[in-house]
């Protein structure tokens, strides 16, 4: 019986280590430790034995059994772990696919710019106001001291609806429309569109601007140069350098242009900037008194400065937009750039 | 305007090189536009002297000249020209020269003769357009010289933006002044008047009379006797053609020159040909025309200032003279006229003729009275030295009504509260008067100045602030970080919403558009349009047909773009536009009203394509789908039912309404709309008014209690007559299942060979719940029937 032991537990681990998967593993350990198993029968045999033979044959077979039950156990971890990794294998992905990307939309850069923009002044405390496209001449030229018989009207080739009656060439005029509704301190910022008779390979019938105006006891064209700056390097980048030159608009006195640095060249001299080295911006100043006459602004008690800039220019410098016109075609290789 | 260097340099000493000298001007505010520099183009050209002129042995044409240009033996040029003369200076570009346009000059043979250079025309140097013949030199040319130098080439001419305000400006005095103020150099004069010692006296000459003294406060006039009318000189035509103008004779590049130096417009009349001999300034009469110097026959009215003789008008003052009196080849007797006129007098007349002209342009912008009387002085000293003429004694000067000249008071401290600097008053004050301001009182906190007459821009002390800035340097002023005071008016509380919500639609999948707000009553008509959307604010002045008035829908602004990109390949579009729409306001007084619409677009497949599905082409549901979207991230609810309109497809639109009142339409493009876009697929549009949507702004969410107890689910599928609204069917079911129905959702719509013919199958899921328990088997039993029989006694379902 003992030959017998030793046998059955060589045959049992040879088969528990030959089991190829979980299926012939399972049957080898009904096969040995089944109900009606060999080692099982072995077991309930032992106390046919001689009594004397009995505690060393328990005491072997229980060992046999419990050695085969662990490499069981052993075998059938190893099994688990590669039919996982057979698995594994089968579902692998292939990574070099496109995912499921859910699709989004872009913004136009105009308004993408005109966010920016405003969100920086909105940063110094300016509050975004808004006005009519479709003006009176009262507030597109008059109220800003610029009367009918005015050189400056002839810069502005107007559209006009009816006498009197135009598409405001400027987002200058919600400048009167807010200091018409509000006591000084006022700040704003006003992005919108305007309109000139003009339309060649650099202009467009249609185009944006943002206004700002800030009005309150003691505003110095010193802290116009800092809006300003502070705007330019946000917007342009911490390299830009920015200058202010004089400058004339009839609604502000002293008046300025502020230019930048070259965004092309960085200021040697370019096809963009006709080898100047700056860029024009935008257009600036302190509000002339004439201004705050017609708005009801005691000019002696506050000092104001405004400043006005084109989007569309702001817009093709920033992502080296050649023509204006990509901006309103709506070409969408165009817009999915942005 | 452009201005040579040379001619400012006889006005003031510039220790500046060009390009510094470009950089100063602009940080005064004379913006230079660009920097030309004429002879950069012309490398070695010399002056030469032609020895000999022989035939060419092989051509009619062309003739073998010697010419000597002071090195060594004369150089043998072949050459094409005829107006040449042994003895002749002419310039001479020699082998290794270069000519405008990247000409090189070589060594070659013509017609079998050697030519070692180029003699060279006006044209081939590029500073005239005489192309006669070779360009003759004045006789006393140093032979040898360098012919740019000789000729003035060397000189460089900047390109400068004049503002409005500075009429000053526009002439090289004006711009010599203004940097002897900015570099502390002084102006010099350094040409006189015509002596005219002897000369006839004027006076019985010719005679000038104001009528108008409002419209013309001073005019000056000088008489030129047996004046010799020919070409003027080649410096002064290199002059004028480096500041663009073209050269006619004399008499006229002499008041165009003196244009550009001092900045007045000038006048010549031919003196024989004026009724009397005699000028009066006057308005028009009715019915008077003139015959402008361009040939054109122009209808003048009353409220027109010309200039006439004893009869009729002899040219529309400080615009345009008259033909018939036009200084021409016979002319002898020359009237110069210098004048005053009023800016907007002048305005008018430019803008009810039409016309622009480099006099009305000046006189808009105001031009000098005093400087008035010094043109006068230069071009008849001109007329004298270039024209042979002989001045008559004496100036005509009729200034009835003399131009006052501003008196402004400057606070020393409003300067430094103003700029945020800390100038010294003495500093001001010489700013200020080296500007040519007469300083008429000083005290220790404020000064008062007269303007000079060039000043006419200068009435308030802001204005004289501007002066000590624009003097002091912008680029001097101190940078100041700006304390903004935060206000609680809000201007445009829309603003925010609208940004949000194009973040919203961007997240969507959308493309965000953006048309011009110009339309036209065809494009609106053709996007299939009408009533209200034909009701336009018009142009008086429009660009084109297309753009003639303002838009009154976003559709034809989208079907435009989406015609376009289907044409550039891209079939598949999913885009949106947020913009003004434009209406004719009721009451005629009031400016047209502009409100908000988005308006979304769809056309071609729902996704992008991708390799692990089939593309499906956008439907109906999908424009709802958006709308749908819209307005729950707007948290309203609107209420959409099937509508009639023309742009859409009849059964595939729908009309959205909120609180029972239209705020917009969506739906399958009509074909004819389709086809006048020349689009052949569908698209599916939706057009919202914004504006409506925004009006109401629900409060903010108010939390409700996430239910403890868990829902429990049931299916139902009912089979219903075919155009039973599915819509409905939802509502009713909704209604019959009481309060511890918690939802419904309608998951499958099914017609085909498993239903009757006649009938459709809705499949429902009905979610129940209640707040405080879990429900039993029997409750929701219960309510599963009432919705049953309510489904069947409204639209006769049948459980499936």
């Amino acid at each position: 019986m003992r030959d017998q032991l030793e046998a059955v537990r060589g045959e049992a681990l040879r088969a528990v280590a030959d089991a190829a998967d979980l299926q012939s593993l399972e049957t080898a350990r009904v096969h040995y430790l089944g109900r009606k198993g060999v080692l099982t029968n072995i077991l309930r045999n032992v106390s046919e034995a001689p009594e004397e033979e009995r505690p060393v044959l328990g005491k072997t077979a229980n060992e046999i059994k419990k050695a085969v039950v662990s490499a069981i156990e052993e075998r059938k971890q190893a099994l688990e772990a590669k039919v996982l990794e057979d698995q594994a294998e089968q579902d692998r992905a292939d990574l070099t696919l496109p995912g499921r990307r859910p699709s989004f939309g872009h913004k136009h850069p105009i308004s993408q710019v005109i966010e920016e923009i405003t969100d920086i002044f909105a940063g110094l405390g300016f509050r975004v106001a808004t006005g009519p496209d479709i003006e009176t001449e009262y507030y597109n030229f008059d109220s800003l001291n610029t009367p009918a018989d005015h050189p400056a009207r002839d810069l502005h080739d107007t559209f006009f609806v009816k006498p009197g009656v135009v598409l405001r060439t400027h987002t200058s005029p919600v400048q009167m429309r807010v200091m018409e509704q509000t006591a000084p301190p006022v700040a704003v910022i006003v992005p919108g569109r305007t309109f000139r008779v003009d339309a060649d390979a650099s202009h467009s019938p249609m185009f944006h601007q943002v206004e700002g105006l800030w009005v309150d006891k003691g505003v110095t064209f010193a802290e116009l140069k800092g809006a300003l700056m502070l705007f330019s390097h946000a917007f342009f980048g911490k390299d830009t350098e920015v200058r202010f030159r004089p400058h004339y608009f009839p609604f502000t006195e002293p008046s300025a242009e502020m230019d930048i640095s070259c965004t092309v060249c960085k200021g040697q001299g370019c096809r963009v900037c006709k080898h100047l080295g700056w860029l024009e911006i935008l257009g600036c100043g302190m509000v002339h008194p004439e201004v705050f006459k017609y708005a009801n602004y005691d000019s002696e008690t506050y000092t104001g400065f405004a400043f006005g800039m084109g989007v569309d220019r702001m817009a093709m410098l920033k992502h080296s937009i050649d023509s204006i016109h990509h901006l309103y075609e709506n070409d969408v290789r165009f817009l999915e750039q942005f | 305007m452009r201005v040579s260097l040379n001619w400012l340099r006889e006005f003031v000493d510039i220790d500046l090189g060009a390009a510094e000298l470009a950089h100063h001007l602009t940080m005064l505010g004379l913006e230079i536009e660009s920097v030309h520099v004429p002879g950069e183009e012309l490398e070695n050209i010399a002056v030469g002297e032609i020895t000999s002129i022989e035939p060419h042995p092989n051509a009619d044409k062309l003739v073998v000249c010697k010419t000597d240009v002071g090195e060594g033996e004369p150089l043998q040029i072949i050459c094409g020209a005829d107006n040449m003369k042994v003895g002749d200076k002419v310039p001479t570009a020699k082998v290794g020269g270069r000519l405008p346009g990247g000409f090189d000059i070589a060594r070659r043979k013509m017609r079998g003769v050697e030519s070692h250079g180029m003699m060279c025309s006006e044209r081939e140097l590029g500073v005239g357009e005489d192309q006669g013949g070779l360009l003759i030199l004045a006789p006393d040319a140093p032979v040898g010289a360098d012919a740019v130098e000789h000729l003035g080439l060397d000189d460089v001419f900047l390109e400068i933006e004049v503002t409005p305000n500075r009429g000053d400006w526009a002439g090289v005095i004006g711009i010599a002044r203004e940097l002897s103020a900015s570099l502390g150099a002084s102006l010099r004069q350094p040409y006189r008047g015509p002596s005219t010692e002897g000369n006839p006296p004027v006076t019985g000459l010719s005679s000038v009379t104001i009528d108008a003294p409002a419209h013309c406060p001073r005019y000056l006039a000088r008489v030129a006797l047996n004046a010799a009318v020919k070409p003027a000189p080649l410096w002064m035509r290199s002059r004028l053609t480096g500041a663009g103008l073209r050269s006619i004779n004399n008499v006229v590049d002499i008041t165009n020159y003196v244009l550009l130096e001092t900045g007045h417009p000038l006048h010549a009349f031919d003196l024989d040909t004026l009724a009397e001999r005699r000028v009066v300034v006057r308005l028009a009469e009715e019915g008077e025309t003139l015959v402008t110097l361009d040939g054109e026959k122009r209808k003048l009215d009353r409220d027109t200032l010309v200039i006439a003789d004893a009869r009729e008008p002899i040219a529309v003052a400080g615009v345009m003279g008259g033909e018939p009196t036009e200084v021409g080849e016979n002319t002898r007797n020359i009237f110069l006229e210098s004048a005053y006129f009023n800016p907007k007098s002048i305005r008018r007349s430019a803008r009810a003729l039409g016309m622009a002209t480099e006099a009305s342009q000046r006189f808009q912008r105001g031009a000098d009275p005093e400087m008035a009387a010094h043109a006068l002085e230069r071009a008849a000293a001109l007329l004298h030295e270039l024209a042979g003429a002989q001045i008559a004694h004496g100036v005509l000067d009729e200034y009835p009504k003399p131009v006052e000249r501003p008196e402004v008071t400057l606070r020393y401290t409003r300067t430094n509260d103003l700029l945020g600097t800390e100038i010294p008053p003495s500093k001001q004050t010489r700013f200020i008067t080296s500007l040519g301001f007469t300083s008429l009182e000083e005290t220790s906190t404020d000064a008062r100045f007269r303007a000079p007459s060039w000043r006419h821009d200068v009435s308030q002390e802001a204005d004289l602030i501007e002066e000590i800035a624009r003097l002091y340097n912008y680029g001097e002023i101190p940078v100041a970080l700006p304390r903004v005071s935060r206000t609680e008016t809000e201007f445009a509380p829309q603003d925010r919403r609208i940004r949000r919500l194009r973040g919203f639609l961007v997240g969507l999948g959308l493309t965000e558009c953006l048309h011009m707000s110009f339309s036209s009553e065809r494009q609106t008509e053709k996007a299939g349009l009408n009533g209200r959307a034909l009701r336009f604010v018009k142009l008086l002045n429009p660009l084109s047909e297309n753009m003639a008035a303002m838009r009154t829908s976003l559709i034809p602004g989208m079907l435009g773009h989406a015609a376009h990109n289907i044409n550039h390949g891209r079939s598949t579009l999913r885009s949106f536009e947020i913009g003004p729409v434009y209406f004719p306001a009721p009451n005629e007084t009031d400016l047209p009203q502009q409100t908000q619409r988005v308006v979304f677009l769809l056309t071609g497949n729902r996704a992008d394509r991708h390799w692990s599905a089939q593309p499906a082409p956008v439907d109906i549901y999908d424009i709802k789908g958006l709308v749908e979207a819209l307005f729950a991230s707007l948290r309203l609810d609107p209420s959409v039912t099937e509508a009639r309109h023309s742009a859409y497809t009849p059964g595939q639109c729908g009309e959205v309404r909120l609180n029972d009142t239209v705020v917009g339409a969506f739906g399958r493009v009509a074909p004819h709309v389709l086809k006048a876009f020349d689009i052949e697929q569908p698209v599916y549009l939706a057009e919202l008014q914004l504006d409506a949507l925004l009006a109401h702004e629900p409060p903010a969410p108010q939390f409700q209690k996430i239910p403890a107890h868990p829902p429990s689910w049931r299916d139902l599928a009912v089979l219903a007559p075919v155009d039973t609204p599915a819509g409905a069917v939802v509502q009713a079911a909704k209604e019959a299942g009481g309060k511890i129905l918690r939802d419904v959702q309608l998951f499958d719509i099914y017609k085909g060979r498993q239903v009757p013919s006649g009938k459709k199958s809705l499949a429902l899921n009905l979610v129940f719940q209640a707040q405080d328990r879990t429900l039993t088997d029997k409750e929701t039993d219960k309510a599963f029937q009432k919705i049953l029989h309510r489904l069947h006694k409204d639209f006769g379902a049948e459980l499936r």
